[in-house]
């Protein structure tokens, strides 16, 4: 990792953001054409694919249930996703943790009674990670969920808030990530604000996290924007064009 | 009419399908529209989800003793039993049959399987079949005015055609589950129509269809 750098110059982080300045943030819904739902994130230097399968048949059957619909999640990062190097793909201890809490964010919003006896299967593939990447995945997936027609009650955004250099940031990189003290995800239900994700790794007094939190609320009604612009564009296009070839007429 | 994703508001009224209420407000739980007037949410997306009494159209995926697995484009299996039908079918068939009955846990019942021969099926978006149907068979009737084709359309989002110019007919189907959400859609589909048959349409799957390769099974 070596000498950590100094992060924030004259209030300017490494990326020339201000502390609480997110990245750009970029959603396309509906990008794969075989996936029931699906959506393209960037959001600064992160690169992520989510797909959604499902409701479809649940296989292993033992996994099954009656009452309700399986929630089933695999996050994995590409060999290639990041500086260092990641080895093989597939499941390491740190993806299957991430699998873990991004599935139980999910079957908090999913309606899954509506689906007895199904699995609804959600990938998300990071192609390129800067820092981030769990939240930029719910983020995603979440858009996907949608995208696949599958009755949820709300959409999910989510965010980080990290401190570096002694100071509360927003959306952290990956040099502040591994350089700074702090890295708080959370991720809220867009309607209430329900907190569906909460972890913390270092450490941060309980005045700097009560702000934490509020920076990340706020943040995320950013980011709940750009998901309901990216769902609604799939069919606006549509719209567009074809209002627009009347016109041409 | 406006587009509207899970967790947005629509109004106060209760017992709108793919709602939920909570607090007192009623919001949404797809990607839809939402008609203001008339209170009624549709989904843009989803899979099938069987009903009872709908005609759907299905493969026999499995033959057994007491009945028929048949595939209904969704995630439950349908089940026609033999007793119910008067001739045995084959594996590979092309039914068209009723719902006669969906329990809480989703097994789902056939009755009044009809063998459909030849022809193709294609999958559309189970929630746009009111759209390709219209008001009265209007938009189909369209269609298979235009096209001599033989036409199904199975609530399950299957659409069965045979004969004719095939190919023109599904390509009409597509491009009203592509437009299914913009207005004046009757009037864009008669024009593609006209223009098609114009053009002297490349009758592509239409030269293989007539009994192909489902009979073609059976011998």
């Amino acid at each position: 990792m070596g000498e950590k750098p100094k992060l924030i110059v004259n209030g300017v982080r490494t990326d020339g953001r201000k502390p609480g300045d997110l990245r750009s943030l970029k959603i396309t819904a509906g990008f794969l054409h075989r996936a029931d739902g699906s959506a393209y994130l960037e959001w600064g230097e992160n690169k992520i694919l989510a797909a959604v399968y499902g409701p479809r048949e649940c296989v292993p059957r033992h996994d099954m249930n009656p009452y309700k619909a399986c929630v089933r999640c695999r996050y994995v990062m590409a060999p290639f996703a990041s500086l260092e190097e990641h080895g093989r793909s597939g499941p390491s201890r740190r993806s299957i943790e991430l699998s873990k809490v991004i599935r139980e964010v999910f079957e908090n919003v999913v309606l899954s009674e509506q689906f007895p006896k199904t699995a609804i299967d959600v990938y998300i593939e990071v192609l390129q990670a800067d820092g981030g990447t769990r939240c930029a995945g719910i983020t995603a997936a979440s858009v996907a969920l949608a995208n696949a027609g599958i009755p949820m009650k709300d959409l999910v955004s989510a965010v980080a808030v990290g401190k570096v250099d002694g100071e509360l940031v927003l959306d952290c990189n990956k040099i502040e990530d591994n350089h700074g003290e702090s890295d708080v995800p959370i991720a809220f239900a867009a309607r209430n604000k329900d907190v569906l994700l909460f972890q913390m790794d270092g450490l941060l007094s309980k005045q700097e996290l009560g702000k934490a939190f509020e920076m990340a609320e706020a943040a995320s009604e950013y980011i709940h924007e750009v998901q309901v612009n990216a769902l609604k564009e799939v069919y606006e296009k549509k719209k567009a064009e074809i209002e627009g070839e009347n016109n041409g007429v | 009419m406006k587009i509207v994703v899970p967790g947005e508001s629509v109004g106060d009224a209760k017992n709108i399908p793919s709602t939920y209420v909570e607090g007192g407000k009623a919001r949404a739980t797809v990607v839809g529209l939402f008609d203001e007037q008339e209170g009624r949410l549709v989904s843009l997306q989803g899979t099938y989800n069987p009903r009872f009494d709908d005609v759907i159209i299905g493969v026999v995926e499995e033959v057994k003793f007491a009945g028929y697995t048949v595939d209904v484009n969704c995630a439950y299996k349908g089940f026609m039993s033999s007793r119910d039908c008067r001739k045995p079918l084959r594996l590979g068939d092309v039914i068209a049959a009723k719902v006669s009955s969906v329990d809480e846990v989703k097994n789902v019942n056939l009755i009044e399987a009809f063998v459909l021969f030849g022809g193709h099926i294609i999958d559309i978006t189970p929630t746009k079949v009111p759209r390709l149907i219209g008001k009265k068979n209007s938009m189909i009737g369209m269609i298979v005015e235009a096209t001599k084709s033989e036409i199904r359309v199975g609530k399950n989002g299957r659409v069965w055609i045979r004969g004719g110019d095939t190919s023109l007919a599904a390509r009409a189907v597509f491009k009203i589950e592509a437009e299914a959400h913009v207005s004046g859609l009757t009037d864009r589909v008669q024009a593609f129509l006209k223009k098609e048959m114009a053009n002297g349409s490349v009758a592509g799957i239409a030269e293989l269809s007539e009994r192909n390769d489902v009979e073609g099974a059976r011998q």
